[in-house]
């Protein structure tokens, strides 16, 4: 018994992307849930389940509550509500949960959500204006190792020396990603493209990485909803099944500093992938399209390893010159520019691409896509999904 | 070079906290020894520090003093200031420790960036921060 098309996410709703939203998280999560319910055509009344994001070690908790939203939209009860944790990692696991639910008749329709300000807000992502409490940050912070990606380019040195995978390969990376995001208008990074030239001329931030080998800090809110395949009958769009999900922890997972296993990679992934292949019967080649989690660009290649595309010690060299990964190569990555250049909903504006990219409703549209892989953040536990026709 | 801490904002270190199964390898710290955690029925190093033994899941768990000796296993150089204390550029290690299985991350005391290798033999030293706090940083083995 698996998950295989008994749920499948019938609205997409964002808000834009921006620098500075001029509102609250709450305010642009309920803008993100209103878009979606007009997207599937559904009364925001008619939501009777949530999936929020938890926390990730106190770090990045999802201000908005459940229960801000249903005030918002004049819910009268949500039956059955949850949270995903572990921040970016937690995003196809909303909609893992989603499906679980209607599945089982424990809700009708389930909105799962994501707002984030990091851009004008008071929490920044990418510095310590917080202090974590949980004493795991005692072995980190005193040694000024204080920032995610410090924390992510400590694993992709070692990667690098592992496989001989170039800061090159990485560029092309945030290329490709970029070239995806010039053509969207949505994207933040829409209309500027970038070169091998500015890759490196973008300024070191913490070696191995550059200005652009991260992802972008920006506000903005997306909002999925889920229901079953024969409530998706009678709404507006085309639905896009949950062919499968999975979340996985790893040998000795951390929040974002795994350090203390055999060999410091992404082994969480590479788990939430067995789990995934063997759940749902397909491989890498079944995948017309994927959405990796881009925080950082050697994550790309690095899951490309992880969830078997290519051996490891191929990811790099797969990404080299970009043609692979363009929309015309044979593995068409972050269609919408990823959140190297859209922006960065916690991988929340992937799940939404992937939901165009299975109506055919994307800017840039892959052709026949059966199915697209949307994958969760790394560094911590994550959670995979792949998206499809349907029966 | 190396890390050269800017003491005008030492107000803002972030002081180790620790939960009780843990205090040992902090008071060790605080004493400038270096302690990591092993199970005393099995043998086998825990760090970070847990309250059992994953192993045999025994709770008879002591505090061994460390040889102070590892090899860099990875590191990354902060060149763009996120924290004030924290001068750049200065590196963070990750060190393979003598102690089988043990990692340990910490900062350079001496050396420079472009120094660093894989496999790099580094011993320790503590770097008095505050009052209170010296921190287990490493240096090259002359
Ligand atoms: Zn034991």
């Amino acid at each position: 018994m698996t998950i295989k098309n008994k749920a499948c996410i019938v609205g997409i709703g964002s808000t834009e992307f921006s620098r500075v939203s001029g509102r609250s998280e709450i305010h642009m999560a309920v803008d993100a849930a209103m878009a979606a319910c007009h997207d599937a055509g559904l009364k925001p009344e008619q939501i009777d389940g949530a999936v929020k994001f938890g926390t990730a070690g106190q770090n990045c908790t999802e201000f908005t509550t459940e229960t801000d939203v249903a005030r918002c939209l004049g819910i009268r009860n949500l039956r059955y509500f949850v949270e995903a944790p572990w921040g970016g990692g937690a995003c196809c696991a909303t909609v893992l949960h989603a499906a679980l639910a209607v599945a089982n008749g424990m809700a009708d329709y389930v909105l799962c959500f994501r707002s984030l300000k990091p851009a004008s807000g008071t929490v920044r992502y990418g510095r310590p204006t917080r202090v974590p409490i949980d004493a795991h940050w005692s072995y980190t912070m005193p040694f000024g190792f204080a920032s995610p990606t410090s924390w992510v380019a400590m694993i992709t040195r070692r990667w690098m020396h592992e496989t001989g995978a170039t800061n090159d390969q990485l560029g092309w990376v945030a290329i490709v990603c970029r070239e995806n995001a010039v053509r969207n208008p949505r994207a933040i990074f829409y209309g500027r493209p970038m070169t091998m030239e500015d890759y490196y001329r973008s300024p070191m931030l913490c070696d191995p990485f550059r200005m652009n080998d991260t992802c972008l800090e920006n506000d903005g809110a997306v909002a999925l909803i889920v229901t079953t395949p024969e409530r998706a009958k009678h709404l507006r769009q085309k639905p896009a099944y949950i062919i499968g999900a999975s979340e996985a922890t790893a040998w000795d997972s951390y929040c974002m500093t795994s350090y203390y296993r055999d060999y410091i990679g992404i082994q969480e992934m590479e788990e939430a992938g067995k789990e995934l292949w063997k759940q749902t019967g397909l491989t890498p080649k079944n995948m017309d399209v994927v959405q990796f989690y881009d925080a950082f660009t050697s994550l790309v290649p690095m899951q490309m390893e992880a969830l078997g595309f290519v051996k490891v010690g191929e990811g790099g060299p797969f990404c080299e010159g970009g043609d692979r990964i363009r929309p015309t190569g044979e593995l068409p990555i972050n269609t919408s520019g990823g959140m190297l250049s859209e922006a960065y909903i916690h991988g929340m504006n992937m799940i939404a691409e992937g939901v165009r990219q299975i109506r055919g409703t994307a800017i840039t549209q892959i052709k026949n896509v059966e199915h697209v892989l949307v994958t969760g953040g790394l560094g911590v536990p994550t959670s995979t999904l792949i998206l499809g026709q349907g029966r | 070079m190396a890390l050269a801490l800017n003491k005008r904002y030492l107000q803002y270190f972030y002081e180790p906290v620790a939960e009780s199964f843990e205090d040992g390898f902090w008071q060790a710290i605080k004493q400038k020894r270096l302690v990591f955690q092993r199970c005393k029925n099995c043998k086998e190093f825990l760090h970070p520090p847990r309250p059992m033994c994953y192993k045999c899941h025994s709770y008879d768990l002591e505090w061994v003093e460390s040889t102070g000796k590892g090899k860099i296993y990875s590191w990354v150089v902060f060149t763009r200031e996120v924290h004030p204390l924290y001068r750049v550029p200065f590196e963070v290690v990750l060190v393979d420790m003598e102690e089988k299985g043990v990692r340990f991350i910490s900062n350079m005391a001496e050396g420079k960036p472009e120094d660093l290798h894989f496999g790099m033999p580094v011993e320790v030293v503590f770097m008095p921060i505050n009052d209170e706090w010296s921190l287990p940083w490493f240096r090259p083995v002359k």
